[in-house]
């Protein structure tokens, strides 16, 4: 209860010296408006920031579910071939080095302005730390509780279903936690691009009429999202894996 | 009646010779103990016998069969230098761990059993963090217990452990193998360990490891005072000496 006060007072602290700043420099509200105006813009807005937040949210799990599945699946297979990791790895890396800003309008030509670019955005945004992270937890595997399971004749489903899987997942969370605020930026990154609807269009379209407090708005609940979507993560962590402390 | 019959066995690692001219017996019901310098090739010899390491040249039968095979019917149990238990599972599922890769039903009776054997069925629900080093290492001997296999090895199981806590696993051992009767295999650095629990031991020399000596251990009551006995002591330095002599020659 202490923590939650400490933290309520800081907020309260930094929209005060906002509001503050604002009104003693004087800020013209299109360059950075008070706290008030950015909350009246919420208000008015609140019903299209909404519907709009929930399609952002949507491409974001939907993205963030196959980036870690696709992540998992890889690392089990590398788990089992360890060859599979210079075969995937070249590619995984060359895909990292490329800017989603760069290649997001290339996935607006082949999947369309729907969702589905968006999807795909997050979901790369995600791949890679999601990877790089599990495959930690694959390589951080006990060798000698593989060896238990050989001298018990373990097949290999029963290797993975009883073994990595539980071995990997203070791993797992530690990617999902880290793609869970990043798939909320590439949902973005895909609406800028090419949407007409999405907290990115909202943004977008709002920036180019000058339209700031609502923009600030957009941005506020984009990051509220995105520290939602962490926390969810982290609470289903603690409940999950219950032996071990948090690896990130 | 012999259950384990090793003849003129020889195992390469590349170019290195861990084991050579191995020969010995071992009875059904015995504890035997392996005893030898260090990295002389003692955890070899238990792989051998435990049917992990394959090909090596002689033979070695265990009830007429080959260790690869006995272990594949689950008929050997192990427990390791470290517990080896799983941290997502409590005492109990860590027990019951080889019945469920084997896809028999889980028997948590049986589990409570052998828990409550070797003194710890008010921990079924503890998870590892929650034991002893010396407790997780008898859930572990638990473990090896559950599919009621002919042998039980013992890889050094109580290395890590304290001294006093040690002495204490070492009376809970034996009152372990007085109830179950299973041909029990350990290796062991300790002379002190493998005399006070064997009824024989088997001396190795260094790498590769040979046959020294076998000295059978006649001792009938064995409790905390055995150590200080004139018999106990006596067999502590023959086992010393061949040790030493087996290094040097």
């Amino acid at each position: 209860m202490g923590k939650l006060i400490k933290k309520l007072i800081i907020l309260t602290t930094i929209v005060f010296l906002w509001h503050l700043a604002v009104v003693i420099f004087r800020i013209p509200s299109y360059l950075f408006p008070s706290p008030i105006l950015v909350y009246s813009s919420f208000w008015e807005n609140k019903i299209a920031i909404f519907s709009n937040t929930l399609i952002t949210l949507n491409e974001t799990v939907i993205g963030f579910l196959i980036a870690n599945l696709i992540s998992v699946s890889i690392a089990l297979g590398i788990a089992f071939n360890k060859d599979l990791e210079d075969f995937i790895m070249p590619f995984a890396i060359t895909l990292k080095t490329i800017p989603v800003i760069a290649i997001t309008p290339l996935l607006v030509i082949w999947l369309g302005s729907g969702s589905s670019s968006k999807i795909a955005t997050a979901a790369l945004i995600c791949f890679f730390p999601s990877l790089v992270n599990v495959l930690r937890g694959v390589k951080s595997l006990d060798k000698d509780l593989i060896e238990l399971f050989k001298v018990y004749s373990a097949n290999k489903v029963q290797l993975a279903k009883m073994l990595i899987i539980p071995s990997i997942m203070p791993y797992l969370f530690a990617a999902l936690k880290i793609s869970s605020s990043l798939a909320v930026v590439g949902a973005l990154v895909g609406e800028f691009i090419g949407a007409n609807r999405g907290l990115g269009f909202l943004i977008l379209s709002n920036y180019y009429n000058l339209n700031t407090p609502y923009v600030f708005a957009c941005i506020i609940v984009s990051s509220l999202t995105g520290i939602g979507f962490y926390y969810l993560i982290h609470f289903i962590e603690k409940k999950v894996v219950t032996w071990t402390v948090s690896v990130d | 009646m012999d259950l384990i019959e090793v003849n003129d066995v020889e195992k390469h690692y590349q170019r290195l010779v861990a084991v050579k001219n191995l020969t010995f017996t071992i009875k059904a019901g015995d504890f035997v103990t392996f005893v030898g310098p260090f990295g002389c090739g003692k955890t070899t010899i238990l792989n051998l016998i435990g049917g992990i390491t394959e090909n090596y040249k002689g033979s070695i039968l265990i009830n007429s069969e080959s260790p690869i095979i006995i272990r594949k019917k689950r008929k050997i149990g192990f427990c390791f230098q470290k517990p080896n238990l799983l941290p997502w599972m409590n005492a109990l599922e860590n027990v019951l761990l080889p019945q469920k890769i084997a896809s028999l039903k889980e028997d948590r009776e049986k589990g409570l059993k052998f828990l409550k054997m070797v003194g710890l069925d008010r921990f079924a629900d503890k998870r590892p963090y929650e034991l002893s080093g010396g407790m997780q290492q008898l859930v572990s001997i638990a473990r090896g217990l559950i599919l009621n296999p002919d042998i039980l090895l013992l890889d050094e199981p109580l290395s890590s452990i304290d001294e006093i806590n040690r002495s204490k696993l070492h009376l809970k051992l034996l009152e372990i193998h007085r109830q179950t009767k299973k041909t029990t295999i350990m290796v062991t650095h300790s002379i002190n360990e493998a005399v006070f629990l064997s009824n024989q031991v088997i001396v190795l020399t260094s790498r590769p490891a040979k046959v020294r000596k076998i000295v059978d251990i006649e001792i009938t009551q064995r409790n905390e005072e055995t150590v200080y006995s004139d018999k106990f002591l006596k067999y502590a330095e023959l086992i010393k000496e061949e040790l030493r002599n087996g290094q040097t020659n």
